[in-house]
């Protein structure tokens, strides 16, 4: 039997980084994440981890590397933050296209102006449209599997694909909590060594990531898309082996919380997905028929399993820590997707967005009691009055 | 679960990520036949060229060949540059527009 710690989630993700026995780890520093490769650092130094550290000069560098690493063939690990995320942004469709499974750290932080450090989605989710496989993690136990669960679904043989595992800044990255730390025998069984197709080899020479012809385009980017649906089945698969193996069991895509009476229900992903427990635990006792849905997964979307889970209620609330300026509905970037999920289901529930956490603010038990007030009058009336709220600003 | 798949006709498939073989030594990568790029031709004129192999050594494409101690030019795969004009000392090469040439790269029904 494995072990408990108290970790951080940045605790919790270089303990899995060790254990899933990368080969090459690159770093550059920025704050919430740059605390994991202090970590890694030390467990290198100290002989722990037999990995190649290397430290570039700044984030586009720092994928590049990875870029190449992972094309040769190794097992790899980054991370990074705010706007360290998006100055990185060039090497995101050529690590995806190039079918390198590298594992990214995003540890949220506000995009500039001005310098906020607070924890905000956008980062990563201004990422979302690049082929990479993207999800949240709302505890450090969580943060911990999902580190080995995006490398078993990211070096799958059908999928390839590296992989965005996200959690919030400080919320997660820096507030520790009980972490089941398992045997390295379960960890090998779950992630056995990563096996490429293609590695770069001097003795077997390849070109990767070829200049070709507008004609070649089309097959190329089908067979990108193929591959990130192709992860919907292996994240079900990896999912029933983790709980098999680790004794944990998550729902692949979708988590409910509360939601068996429930009339309406607050959509949520991160780390606020765990203070709106507390507000639901609380609203119940006060006879509010409100409850939770989790979604794990921001890429795939799971489209199929959102329409089945919140097709059963007639309202939700998409709590949005991120922004989108112009976006349709004129909130953030989860409620389109949100909607558009729902666009052909038979019945539909109403929808509005709360814009929430905003600079990295706590989302308080009052506000999360004004969400469930207004879905409460949406669904007895059948009526949206406005699409989006801003918390700490309505009336 | 529904099926998103696109379903890809076997000829239409590539290898995985567009990973092509290394080619051969010299330099010639079947699947990427790049001479269809060019608008201008690379001519030598022999009297005047020295043979200092200027043109063979800064040529970025390996499309520059000496055959029987002469320089020639490999036009599957020369992209029409110019850098080989350019570094010549002696003015042997000059450029030509692909139009002037009976079988000149202008409208090619099938690229590759």
């Amino acid at each position: 039997m494995g072990t408990k710690k108290f970790l951080t989630g940045l605790g919790a993700t270089a303990t899995a980084v060790k254990m899933a026995d990368v080969d090459v780890i690159t770093s550059f520093p920025i704050r919430p994440y740059t605390g994991v490769m202090m970590i890694l650092s030390q467990m290198v130094a100290n002989g722990e981890l037999d990995a190649e550290f290397v430290h570039a000069d700044g984030e586009h560098a720092q994928l590049s590397i990875s870029h190449g690493a992972s094309a040769a063939g190794a097992r790899t690990f980054t991370g990074s933050s705010g706007v360290g995320v998006t100055y990185a942004f060039e090497t995101y469709s050529p690590i995806s296209g190039g079918r390198c499974p590298v594992q990214m750290l995003i540890a949220d932080r506000t995009l500039d102006p001005p310098g906020d450090f607070g924890s905000e989605h956008t980062d990563a989710l201004g990422c979302r449209d690049q082929g990479w496989i993207m999800g949240w993690a709302e505890t450090p136990q969580e943060v911990f599997d999902n580190t080995l669960i995006y490398y078993r679904i990211g070096e799958d043989p059908q999928v390839r694909l590296p992989q965005f595992n996200c959690h919030d800044g400080y919320f997660v990255s820096h507030i520790p909590g009980e972490v089941e730390i398992p045997e390295q025998s379960q960890v090998d069984e779950f992630l056995p060594p990563y096996q490429p197709v293609h590695p770069l080899n001097p003795q077997n020479p390849v070109g990767h990531g070829p200049q070709i012809f507008p004609g070649q385009g089309p097959a190329l980017e089908a067979m990108r898309h193929n591959a990130m649906m192709a992860a919907m089945p292996v994240i079900e698969e990896v999912i029933d082996d983790f709980g098999r193996i680790f004794g944990r069991k998550y729902a692949p895509f979708v988590e409910e919380f509360m939601t068996d009476d429930a009339e309406f229900v607050f959509f949520i992903n991160g780390a606020h997905a765990h203070t709106a427990r507390y507000a639901i635990k609380h609203l119940r006792e006060k006879g509010v028929k409100v409850g939770l849905v989790k979604i794990r997964f921001i890429r795939p979307w799971p489209t199929d399993a959102l329409q089945e889970s919140l097709s059963k209620f007639k309202a939700v609330g998409v709590i949005e820590t991120n922004s989108s300026f112009g976006i349709a509905r004129g909130g953030g970037i989860l409620a389109p997707e949100v909607c558009a999920s729902l666009y052909d289901a038979p019945q539909k529930p109403l929808i509005a967005s709360f814009m929430g956490g905003l600079g990295g603010e706590p989302i308080t038990l009052n506000e999360f009691s004004f969400i469930a007030e207004k879905l409460k009058k949406i669904a007895e009336s059948g009526k949206i009055e406005k699409p989006v709220y801003w918390l700490g600003f309505e009336e | 679960m529904k099926s998103y798949e696109v379903k890809i006709q076997k000829e239409k498939l590539l290898p995985e990520a567009g990973i092509v073989e290394a080619p051969p030594p010299n330099g010639e990568q079947e699947s990427m036949i790049t001479g269809c790029w060019r608008v201008l031709r690379p001519v030598i004129d022999h009297e005047k060229c020295t043979m200092c192999k200027s043109c063979w050594i800064f040529c970025p494409d390996q499309a520059v060949e000496i055959i029987e101690e002469e320089i020639t030019f490999k036009l599957k795969y020369c992209k029409g540059c110019g850098i080989c004009a350019n570094v010549c000392p002696v003015g042997a090469i000059e450029r030509v527009p692909e139009l002037d040439f009976e079988d000149g790269v202008v409208r090619l029904e099938k690229l590759f």
